[in-house]
């Protein structure tokens, strides 16, 4: 195996990564430019959309390479991206070996997420319960909120891991989260049921997929911004077809 | 009662970064520019302005303090601008849209529909600014290429 092959492993492991746990298509095609350069080829092209990576260059002297890799999934993990930048940098630097920079990323690609479950359930229901409180709630809102959210992402967590269905999973989280939020002001805890719902869907939120969307069609990726855009898109769809057959059952 | 809501907005972006999984190091910053955010926000809409016009300049601000803080610290500026930019999403209008067309009022439904829009596109509008500043000298999409 050459160097050629090498490098184009790390580059394309190192895209890989940061596509599927979502950082924007900039950064992914900088990234890899960044490192196939340092390695000293020339002629670098990186081609990156929402759901896959092209990348070329050539050695001195020898013929062009050229590899393609496929992105299916779409998961949230900040933590990766920072990870991944950081190895690309020290790459770039100099500091890291190829071999060296093969085991890290592989080492982040295998790494679970950085907090517990538990810890990422209780702060979407944090999370819901400040936001139903922020937006106009009371203080009896906060509570039954905090529930409600806490089931919401459990509820998207457990089916994701068993079903695998992508846009399912969100509906059947605002679908049961909504229910309960609905249960629970109807049994005495909380006062407005519109605030107490919203607080138990603000973890379903795609606050990752809407910014970088936004940030890809500015650098003028338009295919990989538009196409993040629609699932961005069909998610908010699958949210609020949810939580509106919750509603329109229970209330 | 304001400090109270700084509190439990500082509590509630930073349980978002934890779900969006931020790096531990960015969590307490990414919380701080919430808690910015949200407090231009507040306070833009006690002087009455807009709440799309305070969107906008809460999402300035907030893009821009996470531009600089990412240099600093050397992390991805999504990183922080994204817990950054929660508490401005219009999260209620958005409801309020959903629930007015289940409700079959559909003028009402499209009345905080085009809010909801618009308050979106008003945080787009924050981020993209704060970022076409930052971007000086390499952005792309230039009209003529008055250098040549």
């Amino acid at each position: 195996m050459g160097k050629a092959d090498k490098v184009m492993d790390i580059c394309l492991l190192a895209g890989e990564i940061m596509l599927t746990y979502g950082a924007e298509t900039y950064r992914v095609e900088e990234t890899i430019e960044r490192m196939a350069k340092a390695a000293s080829f020339i002629n670098v092209h990186c081609f990156a959309t929402t759901t896959g990576i092209f990348l070329s260059f050539e050695e001195k002297g020898k013929e062009d390479s050229m590899q393609m890799v496929r992105v299916d999934d779409r998961l949230q993990d900040l933590n990766k991206v920072t990870e991944v930048n950081q190895v690309s940098r020290e790459f770039v630097n100099g500091d890291l070996t190829v071999e060296e920079a093969l085991v890290k990323l592989k080492e982040i690609a295998k790494a679970p997420v950085p907090y517990p479950l538990s810890l990422i359930h209780l702060s979407a229901g944090v999370a819901g319960g400040g936001f139903a409180f922020l937006f106009g709630g009371g203080w009896p809102d906060l509570f039954p909120a905090f529930l409600a959210a806490i089931l919401t992402s459990v509820t998207v967590v457990e089916f994701e891991r068993y079903l695998k269905v992508r846009f399912a999973a969100e509906f059947v989280a605002a679908f049961l989260g909504g229910s309960l939020a609905i249960a629970l002001v109807f049994f005495g805890l909380g006062s407005d049921v519109n605030q107490v719902v919203i607080g138990s869907l603000m973890p379903l939120v795609p606050g990752v997929p809407l910014t970088n969307a936004v940030r890809d069609l500015m650098s003028g990726d338009l295919v990989a911004g538009v196409s993040r855009g629609a699932e961005a898109l069909l998610t908010s769809l699958s949210i609020a077809s949810g939580v509106a057959f919750a509603i329109s059952l229970f209330l | 009662m304001f400090m109270i809501e700084l509190v439990i907005c500082f509590l509630a972006t930073i349980g978002f970064g934890v779900i969006f999984s931020v790096p531990k190091r960015a969590l307490l910053l990414g919380g701080g520019i919430g808690v910015i955010a949200y407090s231009i926000f507040s306070i833009a809409l006690f002087f009455e302005a807009s709440p799309v016009f305070s969107t906008a300049l809460a999402s300035l601000v907030a893009a821009v303090i996470s531009h600089l803080l990412a240099r600093l610290v050397r992390i991805p500026v999504t990183t922080l601008a994204i817990p950054g930019i929660i508490p401005l999403v219009p999260g209620s209008r958005a409801y309020f849209t959903m629930l007015s067309f289940v409700e079959g009022e559909y003028l009402k439904g499209l009345e905080y529909g085009v809010e909801t829009m618009l308050r979106a596109g008003a945080i787009a509008a924050g981020l993209v600014f704060a970022l076409a500043v930052f971007s000086f000298g390499k952005g792309i999409g230039h009209r003529y290429e008055t250098n040549r």
